[in-house]
């Protein structure tokens, strides 16, 4: 076990507290520290908080002494993207238009962690109201990936992917509405974890496309993201689209092997035009996965760029409703590539629009009947490994749209479906950056994603590699 | 299923109540452009009984493998 706190993993420092082999001040030290370090070269928090979480360990502490522990995350401190309410705090949700916008009510899925133990570190950088897939910011600056201080986190998720990656905190809440969650996690090297649309609570998280939108967590690994799934997951009054499906044991099924398994790999689409060292990464964690005795074969899926085009679509016309009020009282405030993008949807029918959600049932039987005789399917999470911040910087320029397309093509997708993915790291360029891959689901069997992904994570050490400080 | 032009785009801004210039039009029009032709092979093909909340149905239908 290593001798700095903030190096563990998620599991690893819960037990480490509930053992009293670390207090929590030590913990949220060990963090601090490393926030202090890190923070500015990264720009991943845009609040932190250290007397106040502090003061919140000390209590935990004491808590635990007196053997009231609160739960599985007892005394852990973690930092979110801050677009999770949180009652009479400010949450930003990466914008000028909320810089003091004071949330009335806690969210769900940050409610059931707090309930299970976990302290606040501060709040964790994003992109504006979640619409890019980038890290860039207009208003609080672009957020930089720990492992190439010029290149891109990824979005919209950038603070999460960002700190997660560093240490900076053991896990973070992200969204995932176009691939949100899975590209920070495979620009930074992290897992992260896009929820079934239904799975996780959407009450209380700041919306953008509210057929598209879940909820999830970027985290070290997979047994991470199985013990918070399982702490967050399940109905809620408060959001009647939150599914009343059962909600199983996703730590256990860590536990197993994937021997017989049949991982689908797609014999187009998530293969074509791949950076070199993206498809050398891809080849290299099948043959993992062949290794660790799953079965590879190919799957012919059902045209992905008709699923991609349905998804923006979607997203266009029900960001652009969200935010419609704004648009008209304060087009000023928004940054110039989200403004344009919202901007889109004004553009839409309303008939292409219901044609787009309509197709969806019938989009995810072809999906499924492509994919039966297989557990999982794996794909990369982005074509590319990360662009560099300058590369990538297209603003509201004539062809921001189209790079923004290109990055998310392999994420995209899997929000239509609304199907689960796994982002797990996968291997590193020449250059030291990091690449994911995806694996695909089911509905509602994240289960099987984290027990390919935590068997992939005891063969391979791709997750335990820390970035050093340049 | 045609993409709608810089000049439909402008009218359909202002029917929304939120008006955009002649250039924001025409960036919005290259912008979507790509979503229509994508999904233009799926546009006015699906069946009369079809509703959205058959994604539903699906997504909660036990698939075994």
């Amino acid at each position: 076990m290593s001798a700095e706190p903030a190096l563990l993993s998620l599991t690893e420092v819960a037990q480490a507290i509930a053992q009293k082999r670390f207090s929590s001040r030590e913990v949220t030290k060990s963090c601090l520290d490393r926030i202090a370090q890190w923070q500015p070269r990264l720009n991943a928090f845009l609040a932190i908080e250290p007397d106040e979480a502090l003061a919140a360990a000390d209590a935990a502490d004491a808590a635990l002494a007196k053997g009231n522990a609160r739960g599985a995350l007892h005394g852990v401190p973690l930092a979110h993207k801050d677009m999770y309410y949180d009652a009479g705090r400010i949450v930003t949700c990466g914008s000028k238009i909320r810089r003091d916008f004071v949330a009335t009510s806690t969210s769900t899925a940050l409610q059931r962690l707090k309930d299970a133990g976990t302290i606040r570190l501060g709040s964790l950088q994003m992109v504006e109201f979640a619409y890019g897939p980038t890290g860039h910011n207009a208003h609080y600056g672009a957020v930089h990936n720990p492992w190439g201080l010029d290149h891109i986190t990824g979005g919209s998720s950038s603070g999460s992917g960002s700190a997660v990656a560093a240490r900076l905190t053991f896990a973070a809440l992200g969204s995932d509405t176009g691939g949100s969650i899975r590209m920070p996690a495979h620009f930074c090297g992290v897992t992260g974890l896009k929820t079934t649309y239904g799975r996780i609570s959407r009450a209380g998280a700041m919306p953008l496309s509210q057929s598209l939108d879940t909820v999830g967590p970027l985290a070290r690994t997979a047994e991470d993201c199985a013990l918070l799934l399982g702490l967050m997951a399940g109905a809620d009054p408060h959001d009647p689209t939150a599914a009343a499906e059962p909600v199983p044991d996703y730590v256990a099924a860590t536990r197993e092997s994937i021997t017989g398994l049949t991982i689908g790999v797609p014999s187009a689409f998530y293969v074509d035009d791949l950076d070199p060292e993206v498809e050398r990464i891809l080849d290299e964690t099948i043959a993992v996965l062949k290794r660790e005795g799953a079965n590879i074969v190919q799957v012919e899926l059902p045209d992905q760029r008709q699923l991609a085009a349905a998804a923006q679509l979607v997203v266009a016309v029900e960001a652009s409703a969200f935010h419609k009020r704004w648009l008209i009282e304060r087009p000023q405030d928004y940054g110039p590539q989200v403004l344009m993008r919202l901007q889109n949807g004004l553009a839409i029918p309303g008939v292409s629009y219901l044609e787009a959600m309509r197709w969806r049932g019938p989009a995810l039987a072809a999906y499924l009947a492509a994919v039966a005789g297989t557990d999982a399917v794996i794909v990369p999470g982005a074509p590319v490994p990360a662009p560099t911040l300058a590369e990538s910087d297209v603003g509201n320029g004539p062809d921001a749209e189209a790079v923004i397309q290109r990055l998310t093509r392999f994420t995209r997708p899997v929000n239509y479906l609304g199907l689960p993915s796994l982002a797990i790291p996968s291997g590193f360029t020449k250059n030291g950056l990091p690449v994911g891959m995806q694996l695909i689901g089911r509905s509602f069997d994240e289960a099987m994603l984290l027990r390919i992904g935590a068997a992939f994570q005891r063969a391979t050490d791709f997750h335990e590699r820390v970035p050093e400080p340049a | 299923m045609t993409k709608p032009t810089p000049k439909e785009i402008k009218a359909m801004a202002d029917v929304a109540g939120v008006p955009v210039d002649a250039e924001a039009a025409a960036r919005i029009a290259h912008s979507i452009g790509p979503a229509f032709e994508g999904f233009a092979a799926i546009a006015g093909t699906l069946p009369f009984d079809l509703e959205p909340a058959s994604f539903l149905v699906v997504q909660t239908t036990k698939v075994s493998k």
